[in-house]
């Protein structure tokens, strides 16, 4: 009990430092509306399911504030209903790739000796691997279609990259003296790991994890624009796939079926990015611009 | 003794190289002996191994059209270059021994054509464009980068700032398709023509100016784009490089000394602010190799990228495997000449042995 | 004589999110050639600012908001107004008249360089000599400060111990001969015997060469070794000042008394062994009146309300304390 009100009390101190960030709270408010806009908007704008072959790519009106699409369907509405699937993928990977990390990389650099030197070796040589094309093929031989799947595949891939990071801030606050005592009395290993490195680590875990997410939406939505995701239904990446092969880059009138996705799934990133960096100077005193 | 043969520049750079640096080198270049090892045995087993793995799909995909088991095998076989009645670790020799003769297998898609030789038709084109891009957004990067940590809080600084971090954030082939839609499709700055492709066609590859001019007005929108998603990272990098250098003791040291500004800024802060990027640029340039799958796929730009992207689609497995291959020994050679230039360039880490 | 420095009323601030950081208070005094004056006081009394404001290295955060600087390379020369030199004339003066070496010189070689460029740095900004000219005057430097020009002309910082990077640093100040050497707790961080090595080595410089010497340190016995003259140095102000002997001998502040009493001899007695009661205060929120009397044994209501200046006790004797002893 006493750790979830700990938890809130953080929470809020680090929300209202998080104000006085102009860029980085402005992240968070974009993110939050599109998470409700995802979640809350299909509720209430139910999807079309028919084809409205006289407006097809019609630009911004009153009727269609984003225009429509090849189909004639209306691009604001896709953008409200293809939102879910992205966010939903992103926050599992982001979640798992942060879970295996944090936790093999901890470990690696708490245990240390040779579980610690096989591990580091394994992530160097998986680190050279470049990721994307293995990601692509992969897909390619599996045929992905479960949310699950692909974020747990993105999560294997991905964890390397952060568990080097998580072992060498873990090994900085080994040499950390309240680690050296708590190691001298000897109060076990999980103990030490889940109790005293970990909440020191908190801030970067959080921040890591962001960067985690922002990394599975590019890598999903970049395989999806390939085609090489079978994914249907409702998504800002298969929006863009869909209107990119029907030439709409290179068609004015189709520019708004393109520039909705892509503006949606900016959007998201952006404000990811903003959120990460600005919880980055609130947790990280030195890196604040103003005295 | 050694000083005729060799230049007085190189002997003193020989005379830089004691034994440890040599125990280094020997083992830099059989880590990365090994990890090249590692990562094809590793390809050849998954692929074999994976469910729906591309060589039963290869033989099944055969017998439907008609053939005989033993008729597959042996096309399959001819086309994934291995024997595939053997016995798997006698494949697995047989796939090493024509590795190390360059033989790659050959193409499912286009018959009988070599994968080595598609690669290397490829390579130019995606070191050309991704390699100079590289160079201009480090460049860029290392400039921008340290004016900005000099002049911290002024308006440039958080522009630069701002946007550096925003071009990261956003992924290379949204700023990609964007740039195309405004320049060539809204504001119709670019010909469409120069959207595609890295020649137009008829025009003479050669070393012809009419051939040059018309490469480079292929190249200038697909330029821009990795430019653009690249640059932001060597800013925010070197930005932070350089804020932690200036306040290091050594630097107000020297202007205790009376330097001149001009020189503590290249020798005192730029050259130790740019070591980790240096590194960083090394590596960098493995993944050149790579090429960008969907960039070049996007632009239709005739380098590994969209051999790779090609292949994914028509799931040709030899060239799919080829490009990762030669993809992923370019990264390992990449990360041992990043280990070799960071010893070289930070006399520190001669005396350690290791690049942290 | 006409002193080297001379420094008069010096205030410093430093700006910060809380208020203003008063980091040097109206600071006075005087250096002559020949001498060496030791600036006595605790980390954070304001003695490196002190320092890094002679040069003219003051980070951007910091103010000087009065006080006069004058620095006098001979009897003979014109007077220069440190506080007013800019551009050129300041690179010009920096090392060449007044030379600084900082806390520890661990850091203050650059790690990519040799020794070698970075004298050949120094001299070339000052249009001094190069090459084997240098490489020459350099020998001479190293031997005076007992190190073996071979083992160090051409090597890379990390390669030569901290105490040998100290002398370098000490021998490349002398490089230039200026009249003013300034030394900012240079045995910090070292090991006893190396500190001990140091203070040999500047005992030994300061009978050869004839400059004038601030030694700033927090550690009295180090300045009853070397100094000439003793100041100590509390919350940004000179509390007292003389001659080493009367300072050891009869001190009359306070915390010079305090001071005193907290270094072990190896024949006093260990109930002569008192400690300050205390901390140094915060220098953004000052006390008022005499910034040491919540510390103070002899502190009264006039300490509590009125903050003393130095006054003249003869013999160039001088204190800041109502209640001297």
């Amino acid at each position: 009990m006493t750790t979830l009100r700990t938890f809130l009390t953080e929470l809020g101190t680090t929300l209202k430092l998080l104000s006085r960030n102009r860029v980085a709270f402005l992240g968070l408010i974009v993110l939050v509306f599109l998470i409700l806009l995802s979640y809350v908007g299909p509720l209430l704008w139910p999807a079309e399911t028919r084809s409205n072959l006289a407006e097809i790519y019609q630009g911004p009106s009153l009727k269609h504030p984003l225009g429509t699409d090849f189909q004639g369907q209306d691009n604001l509405l896709q953008i409200i209903h293809g939102g879910r699937v992205i966010l939903e993928i992103a926050f599992i990977t982001g979640i798992l790739t942060t879970l295996i990390a944090v936790t093999i990389g901890a470990l690696s650099a708490f245990i240390g000796g040779a579980f610690d030197s096989v591990m580091t070796e394994l992530i160097n040589v998986w680190l050279t691997i470049p990721q994307f094309p293995l990601l692509a093929i992969l897909a390619t031989m599996l045929k992905v279609s479960d949310v699950w799947l692909l974020a747990v595949i993105l999560a294997l891939l991905d964890w390397p990259g952060l568990a080097r990071q998580v072992r060498a801030q873990v090994l900085s606050l080994k040499k950390r003296d309240y680690i050296e005592a708590a190691i001298t009395l000897d109060l076990g290993t999980p103990h030490i790991i889940f109790r005293e490195i970990l909440p020191n680590m908190m801030s970067y875990i959080t921040i890591s994890l962001i960067f985690a997410t922002i990394g599975a939406i590019y890598q999903q939505t970049g395989l999806v624009f390939l085609g090489l995701v079978p994914l249907s239904g409702a998504n800002w990446g298969v929006m863009l796939s869909l209107a990119y092969n029907r030439g709409a880059v290179y068609t004015s009138d189709a520019i708004m079926n393109v520039l909705s996705p892509v503006g949606a799934i900016a959007l998201l990133q952006l404000s990811l990015v903003w959120l990460a960096r600005g919880l980055e100077e609130v947790f990280n005193p030195r890196l604040r611009t103003s005295v | 003794m050694t000083t005729t043969v060799l230049s007085p520049r190189m002997t003193t750079w020989l005379k830089r190289v004691p034994i440890e640096d040599f125990k280094f080198l020997v083992r830099s270049i059989l880590k990365s002996l090994f990890t090249i090892w590692l990562v094809t045995t590793l390809i050849f087993f998954v692929i074999r191994l994976m469910p729906g793995n591309p060589v039963d799909i290869f033989v099944q995909d055969l017998l439907l059209k008609g053939l005989t088991y033993e008729d597959a095998q042996t096309q399959a076989a001819s086309m994934l270059g291995v024997r595939l009645d053997r016995p798997l670790h006698e494949q697995y020799i047989e796939f090493l021994g024509n590795l190390l003769q360059g033989d790659l297998g050959k193409s499912y898609i286009s018959r009988n054509v070599p994968v080595a030789q598609m690669i290397v038709q490829r390579l130019p084109w995606s070191i050309f464009s991704i390699g100079t891009a590289l160079l201009i957004s480090f460049t860029l990067g290392i400039l921008l980068g340290m004016i900005i940590a000099y002049k911290r809080n002024s308006w440039l600084d958080h522009l630069l700032t701002n946007l550096a971090a925003a071009m990261d954030a956003l992924p290379s082939y949204l700023i990609a398709i964007l740039l195309i839609l405004l320049l060539s499709t809204v504001f119709k700055i670019v010909p469409v023509t120069m959207t595609r492709g890295a020649v137009s066609p008829g025009i003479q590859p050669g070393f012809t100016l009419e051939f040059f001019v018309d490469v480079l007005k292929h190249y200038a929108l697909l330029a821009f784009v990795y430019v653009l998603s690249r640059t932001g990272s060597w800013i925010l990098t070197m930005k932070s490089s350089t804020m932690s250098t200036l306040g290091e003791d050594y630097v107000t040291a020297a202007r205790a000394r009376g330097l001149p500004e001009g020189r503590i800024i290249t020798a005192y802060v730029g050259r130790n602010a740019s070591l980790p990027l240096v590194t960083r640029l090394a590596l960098s340039i493995g993944f050149v190799v790579g090429g960008s799958v969907i960039i070049e796929s996007i632009f239709v730009y005739p380098g590994i990228g969209l051999l790779l992207s090609q292949a994914l689609y028509s799931r040709d497995y030899p060239v799919m495997q080829g490009v990762f291959l030669v993809t992923t020994i370019a990264v390992v050679l990449s990360n041992f000449v990043a280990d070799l230039l960071y010893g070289w360039l930070d006399p520190r880490i001669r005396i350690a042995g290791e690049a942290q | 004589m006409l002193p080297t420095l001379s420094v008069h009323n010096l205030t410093i601030e430093y700006a910060a999110r809380r208020g203003a950081v008063q980091a040097v208070r109206n600071v006075t005094f005087d250096v002559h050639r020949g001498q060496v004056l030791s600036l006595i006081g605790e980390s954070g009394s304001g003695k490196t600012t002190f320092g890094l404001g002679v040069m003219r290295l003051l980070p951007a955060t910091a103010r000087i908001r009065h006080g006069t600087l004058i620095y006098r390379r001979d009897e003979a020369s014109e007077p220069v107004d440190v506080l007013k030199l800019d551009g050129r004339a300041l690179r010009e003066f920096r090392w060449k008249q007044v030379a600084m070496v900082f806390q520890s010189a661990l850091n203050s070689f650059n790690p990519v360089l040799r020794i070698s460029d970075q004298f050949a740095d120094t001299a070339r900004a000052h249009g001094y000599l190069q090459g084997n000219h240098l490489e020459r005057r350099a020998a001479q430097l190293f031997e005076l400060v007992r190190l073996d020009p071979e083992r160090v002309w051409r090597a890379f910082p990390h390669e030569l111990s901290g105490g040998m990077r100290q002398r370098v640093m000490i021998a490349l100040a002398l490089l230039l001969e200026p009249r003013l050497l300034i030394l900012d707790e240079p045995t910090t961080a070292l090991d006893v015997l190396t500190q001990r090595n140091i203070m040999d080595v500047l005992k030994a410089l300061r009978r050869q060469l004839d400059f004038a010497l601030l030694f700033i340190s927090h550690d009295l016995s180090l300045a009853a070794d070397i100094a000439d003259r003793v100041a100590t140095m509390y919350a940004g102000k000179i509390v007292e000042i003389g001659d080493v002997f009367t300072i050891f001998q009869s001190p009359r502040h306070p915390y010079t008394i305090g001071l005193i009493r907290a270094v072990p001899t190896l024949t006093g007695d260990r109930k002569d062994l008192t400690s300050i009661p205390g901390s140094p205060p915060d220098l953004i929120d000052l006390p008022t009146g005499c910034k040491f009397h919540p510390r103070c044994p002899l502190a009264d209501a006039r300490c509590r309300r009125d903050e003393p200046e130095l006054e003249d006790l003869g013999n160039g004797h001088q204190v800041a304390c109502w209640n001297s002893a």
